[in-house]
């Protein structure tokens, strides 16, 4: 399962759709709006993104995953729009047989994620709106 | 041969577009779009870092572009 969704994360219901009978994990990330960037405090956030390209990388992250790390389920639901301090960004979660193929197969998720999918932070600060630049290179 | 192009993030404030439809010659690359558009935005020209996506795939910077081709210009990526 793939969301990009301005509506909040309903994690219990995502929750139940990673879990599994063969599986005995399920491991899970939460990204969420921290009060301060690089020593700005942040009254809030939005997120901007490029829905069409965003599933499609993450479909392909998805299907990476689970095919490096032979996990049995990956789902990510991520959130545009206005956001506040606290609030859910992204949502990750992984099942799996045995925990260590879970925790390495999340952390490849959220690590691919900030790389190639197009969503954009833009954080409103005590100096002003600043746009959130990652760090990927061609 | 026309394209569209959509702009994204600060890219969509430094060019005040969200998206526009641009008339380049045949067999431009991906490459050559770029440099054709940082020829008409200045503050595009100073980024070091503009990444291209066509039809919603990362491309390598050689390839053609295809009329009808949706390219989108965007900075490095931030979601997470």
């Amino acid at each position: 399962m793939i969301r990009v969704q301005r509506e909040d994360v309903d994690i219990d219901a995502v929750l139940e759709a990673v879990k599994s009978d063969k599986s005995g994990c399920v491991v899970s990330f939460l990204g969420t709006v921290r009060d301060t960037s690089e020593g700005r405090s942040v009254q809030r956030m939005s997120i901007e993104v490029y829905e069409e390209m965003a599933v499609k990388q993450l479909s392909m992250i998805r299907e990476e995953a689970l095919e490096r790390f032979g996990v049995n389920e990956v789902v990510v639901v991520h959130r545009y729009g206005d956001l506040e301090v606290g609030d859910s960004i992204v949502y990750i979660g992984v099942s799996a047989g045995h925990r260590e193929e879970a925790f390495q197969a999340c952390k490849y998720v959220i690590d691919e994620l900030k790389e190639r999918v197009p969503l954009w932070k833009k954080e409103y600060t005590g100096d002003g709106e600043v746009w959130v630049e990652g760090d990927r290179r061609e | 041969m026309k394209v569209r192009v959509k702009y994204f993030a600060s890219f969509r404030d430094m060019t005040g577009k969200m998206e526009e439809s641009l008339e380049v010659p045949e067999g431009i690359t991906v490459e050559g779009l770029r440099e054709h558009i940082k020829g008409l935005y200045d503050k595009m020209a100073r980024r070091n870092q503009v990444l291209v996506a066509v039809n919603g795939a990362f491309v390598p910077l050689e390839t053609v572009v295809r009329e009808g081709d949706n390219v989108a210009f965007f900075p490095p990526v931030s979601g997470g």
